[in-house]
């Protein structure tokens, strides 16, 4: 068989022959990224100022070997951000994507609609107002992206959701709770001011093991049920009309779809704080790489998780001295949002 | 026998009714072409039809049950329907298009069968779009795009099948195509079809029995030799005309006076 053979004719074997080179690229795009993913995440366990191999790495996390000082400093204080960075890097990833292909607008980002914004403003009242830290901030910070989610909801996706409109009003939502935020981190004592946007700035060094352990707990259930929701997510991409009449129950599946990603979103809020553009950027990486595959929730997951695990090893080890992981996502965030943005309205897709 | 059928049926938007209490038949195994101006409600009763609209008074009875009794999968077994603008997502390819007509007979676990894969491949055969089936959406033109939604329709496997203005944005040619593939069907496989029209020349030619709606209401039914006539058209398109055979088919041809 060369590779130069015309192909077939006939629509059985095309077909066959279109679904089979779909079906193998999304594999191996997934089972690649998932590798990588995992390579990462026993990357930066690895590195630090005391430096392992990956043997000892893995054995200490599986709980293979008993030797208390490797045990020490990976079970104590590498995992946790660690598994922070992959936790939190899958739920964006995923409530990204879902978001984007659900609105039909690479734009339509949980950081960009105003969600993550919600939750910053609870934790932080709860920071500065309250007084309270740890997993009461965390659970703020939850309750504060279901609130916006709700917001968003009602204000939005009743009139339709694709077009500029939906994003307009999330950046409108997003643009008053910092409003707000400001405001409260004014009237602060330093102290409590410090905290605050410690947390605000978002990094995956500050959970604590039950925030962690929820997320996580969260992912095993949502991560599937995301998958089962491609289903009805596939016929949704083609217009109401279309869905309704392929046998979708659009209102159901759509709040469905938005309920796993707003859950999903605000826990990795809640664990992380705020990190800026994995969300949005998981999606579309992923859809470059499943090429016909596109759309692909696991990928983008993962791609995510990559995101994050890199950006964490590049913001502790990599820069002079060790940044928040949010500063280093929005450094690379950034530039790609304006390239979006720009190459949007050349194309003429722009909403 | 009549599958498809609508009693009392009042349609509307918000606080506007566009078609009042209106009783229709979907003559079975036939070709129904829906006609009239531009808001005359065509769409809007198609749309009804098709369980895509609620119905504000009145009902729609797919074998005798109303639709509203029905789930909405266990209606899309049965009646397909191309929407008037569907949209396509960036970067699908046509196979995979086709393929999502097979969603209301898969289930949450079970996935791709030989029945699915037959069922898409014989509606690329007859849309003529096999040879298509990885170029993406986008690149292709109107009219080829156009086939490919009707695959995906032909795909669902419906008996019977609803188009809302599928030859609108395509060029004259195509729009012949599209309905001699729509007759064929109709020829081949016994498929109901109702499509809502503006061409009232090629309705005539190729569909079985013409409705014609005026300002939410049916003014005239049945064969199209009966309904098109030069007087009908003045009442429904407000147009002086003279109705004339089709030199080629023997059907009504209108020509603007």
């Amino acid at each position: 068989m060369t590779a130069t053979m015309t192909p077939p004719k006939t629509a059985p074997a095309a077909l066959r022959l279109s679904r089979r080179r779909r079906a193998t690229r999304s594999l191996a795009v997934t089972g690649t990224l998932a590798v990588t993913v995992a390579a990462l995440f026993v990357l930066t366990m690895m590195v630090g100022s005391f430096r392992l191999s990956p043997t000892e790495v893995i054995a200490s996390v599986l709980h293979l070997r008993d030797d208390p000082s490797v045990d020490f400093v990976v079970r104590g204080l590498r995992l946790p951000t660690a598994a922070s960075a992959l936790t939190a890097g899958l739920a964006l990833g995923a409530s990204g994507t879902i978001f984007q292909q659900l609105l039909r607008n690479p734009l339509a980002s949980p950081d960009l609609v105003g969600i993550a914004n919600g939750a910053g403003l609870a934790a932080v009242l709860g920071i500065v107002v309250l007084g309270v830290g740890g997993l009461a901030v965390s659970g703020l910070a939850l309750g504060g992206a279901f609130a916006a989610g709700l917001l968003m909801y009602l204000l939005a996706w009743r009139d339709g959701v694709s077009g500029y409109r939906f994003i307009l009003i999330g950046v409108g939502v997003a643009a008053f709770f910092d409003g707000i935020v400001g405001y409260v981190l004014t009237k602060a004592q330093l102290f409590e001011a410090r905290q605050a946007m410690h947390w605000l700035t978002g990094s995956v060094g500050q959970a604590s093991t039950s925030e962690l352990r929820l997320l996580a707990v969260a992912l095993v259930v949502l991560l599937p049920a995301a998958l089962l929701l491609q289903r009805p997510l596939r016929t949704l991409e083609l217009g109401d009309d279309a869905a309704r009449a392929l046998g979708t129950r659009t209102e159901l599946s759509r709040a469905g779809l938005i309920a796993t990603a707003v859950v999903l979103v605000a826990l990795a809020v809640a664990v992380t704080g705020p990190i800026a553009f994995v969300a949005l950027v998981a999606g579309p990486i992923a859809n470059r790489l499943l090429g016909p595959a596109t759309g692909g929730i696991l990928a983008a997951a993962f791609v995510g998780a990559a995101l994050l695990l890199t950006a964490d090893l590049v913001a502790v080890h990599l820069m002079p001295t060790p940044l928040p992981t949010g500063v280093v996502t929005g450094a690379v965030g950034a530039p790609y949002l304006l390239w979006l943005l720009a190459t949007t309205n050349r194309q003429g897709a722009g909403g | 026998m009549t599958r498809l059928r609508a009693e009392g049926l009042t349609l509307g938007y918000d606080g506007r009714t566009v078609v009042p209490d209106l009783d229709v038949t979907v003559l079975d195994r036939k070709v129904t072409a829906i006609v009239g101006a531009n808001a005359c409600g065509k769409s809007t009763l198609l749309r009804g039809l098709a369980r895509l609209l609620p119905p504000k008074r009145g009902a729609v009875y797919l074998d005798g049950r109303s639709l509203a009794d029905l789930s909405t999968l266990d209606v899309a077994k049965v009646l397909g329907l191309l929407p008037q603008t569907p949209v396509a997502p960036d970067g699908i390819s046509v196979a995979d298009l086709v393929s999502r007509g097979r969603y209301p007979h898969q289930g949450w676990f079970r996935r791709w069968t030989e029945r699915d894969h037959d069922a898409v491949a014989r509606a690329l055969d007859a849309t003529g779009t096999a040879d298509l089936v990885d170029r993406p959406i986008r690149e292709l033109s109107g009219g080829q795009r156009q086939r490919v939604w009707v695959a995906m329709a032909l795909a669902q496997d419906t008996d019977l099948l609803l188009l809302d203005e599928p030859t609108t944005f395509l060029d004259i040619n195509h729009q012949v195509e599209l309905l001699r593939l729509l007759r064929a069907l109709n020829a081949e496989s016994g498929k109901t079809i109702v499509a809502v029209l503006h061409d009232l020349n090629l309705a005539c030619r190729f569909c079985d029995h013409i409705v014609a709606m005026a300002d939410g209401a049916i003014v005239a039914e049945g064969p199209p030799t009966e309904v098109v006539t030069a007087a009908l058209v003045e009442k429904v398109f407000g147009m002086a005309c003279l109705v004339v055979p089709d030199p080629v088919a023997g059907t009504p041809m209108v020509v603007p006076a």
